[in-house]
């Protein structure tokens, strides 16, 4: 019963986030929009216009107040000046090529979790005030806007962190860098995300719901954020080249893991992905999954 | 062995007494001064707030301004009690 309430609320909650967020993939068409370069043409095939057609989704009511400040500018290097001294486990930046005040992030799976291993790409953008506002936050690890990854995790790339000003509680504070940022958004990938549920902290009276929901995780992570994210495709037009070596070597190294859990859990093929939360998940497939991660490997091992 | 001295040069160096080395808004030093001034020294001082938290004066100006624009006190960066400039 409680259940039923909380998950109504959720959806109802991402149901209103949906406006403010165009879905990951934009109706793009391949590459010949791209030497166009006509400020008439409204979307073009090029990670320029589509990050930045992205950008304004993020803030459609408050207009950008034109440039970022001196002070934006300066912090934002010393935030990516002290994550290329210091690098963090699992978490990997690179610039962007056209817009100075946006950041690509690659979070990878922690150990011992049901997203171990998997791709979670971000991009971050500095508000104009930076530090004094919070960095914006998108998740673009989502099969085309088709999976929730977690209780903060939204389908449309939604970021839910109070310190980011997407959820209540203990706000953004200006000493918050890139790195800071990223370590919370690597937290969100813990061992048993049905408990970042706001309601749901406590051990439910179905311990079932807590393991299906990580089994729901697990899955998705090797079929959307391991596959969909090491294949070559359309979905990573906007990640710059960097992150996508980092995606394919550490692919290569993760390859027995990916076989392993696949393996363990083929009896599961067939039956259908159980959300406590109710969001619909279709059917596990890891014979499927794990052919694909072959095929995968052989490419990768020849190019 | 005498010594007549001559002529002198007196040297000095100045710094803030502050605990940390960087100012926890900008995180430049604070014996450099905020994005925003180009000559550090009394024109771009640190302040203390009542929790014993320094930042660039221009820093902690910005942040209460930003969070008094979204109506209320400001918590301070570092330990999020209410920022109040400590009297000193």
């Amino acid at each position: 019963m409680e259940q039923k309430t909380g998950g109504g609320a959720t959806a109802a909650a991402a149901a209103a986030d949906d406006q403010d967020f165009v879905p990951e993939l934009l109706p793009l068409s391949g590459d010949e929009a791209a030497e166009g370069g006509e400020a008439n043409a409204p979307l073009q095939a090029t990670a320029a216009a589509a990050v930045s057609s992205q950008r304004d989704s993020w803030q459609p009511k408050e207009k950008e107040q034109g440039a970022p400040t001196r002070e934006c500018m300066k912090r934002l290097m010393t935030d990516l000046r002290a994550v290329m001294r210091l690098p963090l486990p699992g978490i990997f930046v690179a610039l962007d090529e056209q817009n100075a005040t946006l950041v690509h992030g690659l979070v990878v799976g922690p150990d011992d979790t049901p997203y171990e291993g998997g791709f979670f790409y971000f991009i971050l953008q500095a508000p104009d005030n930076y530090p004094h506002a919070p960095l914006k936050v998108r998740l673009m690890t989502t099969g085309a806007g088709t999976v929730r990854f977690g209780p903060n995790l939204y389908k449309n790339g939604k970021v839910c962190l109070s310190i980011l000003g997407t959820w209540q509680g203990p706000g953004w504070l200006p000493s918050m860098t890139l790195s800071s940022v990223l370590l919370s958004i690597q937290s969100l990938l813990c061992d048993r995300p049905y408990h970042l549920e706001p309601g749901f902290e406590k051990p439910p009276s179905d311990m079932r719901d807590v393991t299906n929901y990580s089994d729901c995780i697990r899955h998705e992570t090797l079929r959307v954020a391991v596959v969909d994210m090491a294949q070559d495709g359309p979905q990573h037009r906007l990640m710059p080249p960097p992150l996508r070596s980092v995606v394919q070597d550490l692919f290569i190294t993760f390859k027995e893991h990916y076989e392993m859990v696949c393996t363990a859990n083929l009896h599961r093929d067939g039956a259908a992905m159980v959300d406590p939360f109710g969001d619909k998940r279709g059917r596990f497939q890891y014979a499927a999954t794990l052919e694909r991660i072959r095929q995968l490997e052989r490419t990768l091992a020849t190019s | 062995m005498k010594v007549k001295l001559k002529r002198w040069h007196g040297v000095a160096v100045w710094k803030w007494d502050v605990e940390d080395d960087v100012c926890g808004i900008c995180r430049m030093a604070y014996d450099a001064c905020c994005p925003d001034c180009t000559m550090p020294g009394d024109n771009c001082p640190p302040v203390w707030g009542e929790c014993n938290h320094a930042f660039h004066i221009h820093c902690a100006m910005k942040w209460l301004a930003s969070q008094a624009q979204a109506g209320g006190g400001a918590p301070c960066p570092m330990c999020r009690r209410d920022f109040k400039f400590k009297e000193s």
